[in-house]
């Protein structure tokens, strides 16, 4: 008796209680931070290349085999402007098939491609879940914006700190050669290889 | 005399099928029936078989992670716990203790998670609408904090060989100690709802009966044993990770009937929940993962490691080759073990227990098939 | 002409019913919902108010299938069989002073005699299905359906005795100073539970429970003959919250007296929602009995309650004690369950609960060793690098 009572004044509360329904789709929910929604390609804007080289880890690496990627010369290189001797052709994911582990991401080294916030990807046709090169490069950019992304490891991956440093090293490396030149009895000179 | 021979009639075969609304899943009960009395049960599993054992063989370790997320898909942070201790007690490797207490607060709250769904679907099952949103409610909170956490609301992949994929954000301890707090509200509204009412004692007390020595020799584990008043938790018996330096009570039932394995189970959220507050205090800083290889090769040996799920003893069978995948990867689920107890619990109780029962055992059919 | 008059009347009297029922789907859903801590439904129309309107027109348009070993002719006949009585009823029932179809002199027993017909439909829904889920629904809907028509009867015999006439116009008239829920509550209380077992309704809904026989009588059903099962049980609550309300509330008269129709209609709907908000109430609290155990309650608790009931009503007509004797006589009587209630399965409950709380066995922690600072690179594993 007793106890059914409470029960039924335990709902009864709820009455005067706000629902917990957001109301989708006028109502979204934010995602946090740390949010792992589809893979997405990013964009380096220092040699407007995507950073992805094409080395296939992650390809390998996805439990699902969702992933083809095929890598070409970049032809940035003989420019200058880019330090990525290969450059991605064609990538494409099988958004059905990915199962949103995040293992894409750890693997890679090159900061090529980050769990993007996208999760309302609905499309009418199983085709509709493919997405190529353009589409991954649009929705990584829209991760960029979204969460004002930093890369891992700039020294190495964004073209324009890499040039430069390699530029710097260059310089330096001909200034001590042009010193080295004039002082013959100097010793030769042991430099660090920087790290490649 | 049986009601055969009294009466010249036969047992009625009542299939409920993998397409029913109680059966937690695609799971196939066929029953014996004597007009209402249940004569015999027998379970029919493999419908959710989709070869997560085999696949194993050939994912590398870091795969095999995702694969164990999704054998028990409620229980997954405790799955992966189980799999990551496996490999790492094969390789020999000493986690550290930062990463011991994330992976003991995240598995502790999946296991309030798991809880708060099972006291809500059991609750349905018996015809009380109500539990089952709320209980719904309070996992909805804890898989938003595993989202701000992990990054997955579900299928985290978090819990690594070595550790921890990365270290918890700057707000993770005010935050879970909120989060402590307002679950505990919210199961105590669905123990208000349901624990003492007149109609749920009368749906749960004395059904399913199961005394120690038949469940200990049927091979239940977890609070399904626990309900019976065998006080056998892994976490207590062998204990793991930083288990050791918390304090808390396992709770034990006496008669082993339905009720009995709801209570302990409801008792478990509350001390989770002070389990996790113990370890929030007592975690410092420090690095969250060993160093080591990123592709884990662990030498040619085999290893079995159990852990307590939320559902029993999960059991992993671990066998390597020393090459990056393993050899031979055997679960041992424990709501396929407990599911060997159904039968000796239903028989001589009515359809409607038959509902009840299957309930209290609380099966994940992705565990019982892989 | 007579007949088309009549035919108008029956026809508006449909709507009227129909209508009603058709909100009641409403609210169960949206109070269910904000009990829930959810919203209903809000999509279709404002508040969701079209909702009901959007069930049926999808009903309608299923597919009607009827399983191909069902014999046909009682499969199709048997919805009829279970909605004409109760909508049937409705003839009787006043909304208003004058707003009745028909008053007869013996509307109580017109409304026992209809109630029981409806049971024959649902048995022979079960049968004709040719299922054993139906098969099953349909034993547990008659034996449930039949016991509890004994305790209706016999409070609705107490308001009979009350108001000395069984038609549901004189019932309410003599309702203008005292509701019979205050007279005697105890037979309001039997008669609200047994309403809510003859409706099928949480917690006695088990015969069509989702959960054990899915559907239970109406498992095979689809479509339009879904929809009549569907029309008929809500039309039932409907009705169980007008004869409350009628019968123990005093219908459009209490507190009022006598008003213009529109304000007792109001005041007759108000008090009929009211109830059967109540039972929406209930289904939202309490977990469905089994069979075994609604039987027991039915016949152990709600019959010899009703008896009780009859009893009381009769010793005060016939000693001739004051009106509110009678109250306390139904409360003294409510007591004795209540306390069995209490003694027999709280209190055992509770001093399980504790006794629990007691033999938890408690695991200390251990002292912690002194924390290292972070694992440095000689105590790692074995291991080099991470090898990119």
């Amino acid at each position: 008796m007793i106890a059914g009572v409470k029960g039924l004044l335990t709902t009864l509360r709820w009455l005067g209680k706000r629902p917990v329904t957001a109301h989708y789709p006028e109502q979204h929910l934010p995602v946090q931070e740390r949010y792992m929604g589809f893979p997405a390609l990013l964009t380096d804007d220092t040699a407007d290349e995507p950073f992805c080289t094409g080395c296939m880890v992650c390809v390998r690496e996805c439990p699902t085999q969702c992933m083809t990627a095929v890598m070409h010369d970049n032809p940035n290189v003989a420019e200058g402007t880019s330090h990525r001797r290969k450059i991605i052709e064609t990538f494409e994911i099988n958004l059905n098939r990915c199962i949103l582990c995040g293992i894409c991401v750890d693997v890679c080294a090159l900061d090529a491609i980050e769990m993007s916030y996208e999760h309302e990807l609905a499309s009418f046709g199983r085709a509709g879940a493919r997405a190529d090169l353009d589409i991954l490069l649009t929705l990584g950019r829209r991760y960029m914006e979204q969460s004002a992304w930093t890369p891992k490891n700039p020294e190495k991956n964004v073209a324009g700190v890499a040039l430069a440093k390699k530029a710097a090293a260059d310089a330096a490396k001909a200034a001590a050669a042009a010193e080295g030149a004039s002082k013959p009895d100097a010793g030769g000179t042991t430099e660090a290889e920087g790290e490649p | 005399m049986t009601t055969e021979q009294q009466h010249d009639t036969i047992d009625m075969m009542l299939n409920m099928g993998p397409q029913h609304p109680a059966t937690h899943g695609v799971f196939r009960m066929v029953l014996t029936l004597d007009g209402e009395r249940v004569l015999d049960v027998t379970p029919h599993i493999g419908y959710l078989h989709r070869g997560s054992e085999k696949l194993c063989e050939s994912e590398s370790y870091g795969q095999v992670v995702t694969l164990f997320d999704r054998m028990d898909y409620i229980a997954n942070l405790n799955n992966e716990l189980a799999f990551c201790r496996a490999a790492e007690r094969l390789m020999s490797i000493e986690v550290p203790e930062r990463a011991m207490y994330i992976r003991v607060i995240l598995a502790e709250l999946n296991r309030v998670a798991s809880h708060a769904l099972f006291i809500g679907t059991y609750a349905i099952d018996l015809g009380a609408m109500t539990p089952v949103m709320y209980g719904f409610r309070e996992r909805e909170r804890i898989q938003n904090l595993f989202e701000a956490v992990t990054g997955a609301r579900m299928m985290h992949n978090f819990i690594r060989i070595g550790g921890v994929k990365e270290d918890v954000p700057d707000d993770f301890g005010p935050r879970v100690r909120q989060l402590i707090g307002q679950v505990r509200e919210g199961i105590e509204e669905m123990d208000r709802l349901l624990t003492f009412n007149e109609v749920y004692l009368a749906r749960t007390r004395g059904v399913g009966v199961i005394d120690a020595a038949t469940a200990i020799s049927v091979g239940l584990t977890g609070p399904s044993l626990r309900g019976s008043g065998v006080a056998y938790d892994v976490r207590k018996d062998d204990p793991y990770e930083i288990y050791p330096y918390l304090s808390y009570k396992v709770p034990i039932g006496e008669n082993g009937d339905c009720w009995d394995r709801y209570y302990v189970r409801l008792q478990e959220c509350y001390e989770s929940l002070s389990m996790i507050s113990q370890c929030l205090d007592q975690m410092e800083a420090g690095p969250t993962m060993v160093q080591m290889r990123r592709i884990a090769r662990p030498p040619k040996g085999e290893v079995y490691v159990h852990s307590e799920n939320p559902r029993g003893d999960i059991g992993v069978y671990l066998v390597s080759d020393g090459t990056d995948k393993p050899y031979r990867l055997k679960i041992r689920p424990p709501s396929f073990c407990n599911l060997v107890g159904l039968a000796p619990m239903t028989r001589g109780s009515y359809i409607a227990d038959a509902v009840a029962i299957l309930g209290s055992l609380d099966i994940v059919l992705g565990e019982v098939d892989r | 002409m007579d007949v088309v008059w009549a035919s108008l009347w029956l026809f508006t009297l449909l709507n009227v019913v129909a209508v009603a029922a058709l909100s009641l789907v409403w609210l169960e859903r949206k109070l269910l919902g904000r009990m829930q801590g959810r919203v209903g439904p809000t999509r279709v129309g404002p508040f969701g108010l079209l909702q009901p309107i959007a069930d049926g027109i999808k009903l309608l348009m299923k597919e009607d299938i009827a399983p191909g070993s069902s014999s046909r002719v009682l499969f199709f006949v048997a919805p009829l069989l279970v909605f004409v009585p109760s909508y049937m009823v409705w003839i009787t029932i006043p909304f208003g002073r004058d707003l009745f179809v028909r008053n007869l002199d013996l509307g109580l027993f017109f409304f026992v005699a209809l109630s029981v017909l409806g049971i024959v439909g649902l048995v022979l829904a079960g049968w004709s299905s040719n299922s054993k889920y139906a098969i099953l629904g349909g034993f547990r809907s008659a034996a449930q359906l039949v016991s509890y028509e004994i305790p209706i009867i016999m409070t609705i015999l107490v308001v009979a005795m009350l108001a000395g006439s069984l038609s549901f116009r004189d019932v309410v008239l003599a309702q203008d100073v005292v509701p019979y829920a205050a007279v005697q509550p105890l037979a309001f209380g039997v008669f609200l539970l047994a309403g809510l077992a003859e409706v099928g309704r949480t917690p006695f809904d088990i015969y069509h429970a989702e959960s054990e026989v899915v559907g239970g009588p109406f498992v095979e059903y689809s479509g339009a003959h879904w929809a009549i099962f569907f029309l008929a049980e809500y039309i039932n609550t409907f009705m169980v919250g007008a004869l409350g309300a009628l019968l123990f509330l005093g219908g459009w008269r209490w507190p009022v007296g006598d008003v213009p129709a529109a304000a007792g209609v109001a005041l007759f709907l108000f008090k009929t929602y009211a109830i059967v908000a109540v039972i929406f109430w209930v289904r939202a609290t309490y977990p469905r009995m089994r069979i075994d155990q609604l039987m027991s309650f039915g016949w152990k608790v709600l019959i010899p309650l009703s008896f009780a009931a009859f009893v009381a009503t009769a010793f005060q007509m016939f000693y001739g004690w004051p009106i509110w004797t009678l109250t306390i006589l139904s409360l003294v009587i409510l007591v004795p369950p209540i306390y069995i209630q209490l003694r027999w399965q709280r209190k055992p409950a509770m001093a399980l609960a504790k006794h629990y709380a007691e033999i938890a066995v408690a695991v200390h922690a251990q002292p912690r060793p002194v924390p290292v600072a972070a694992v440095t690179e000689a105590d790692a594993a074995p291991g080099r690098e991470d090898d990119a």
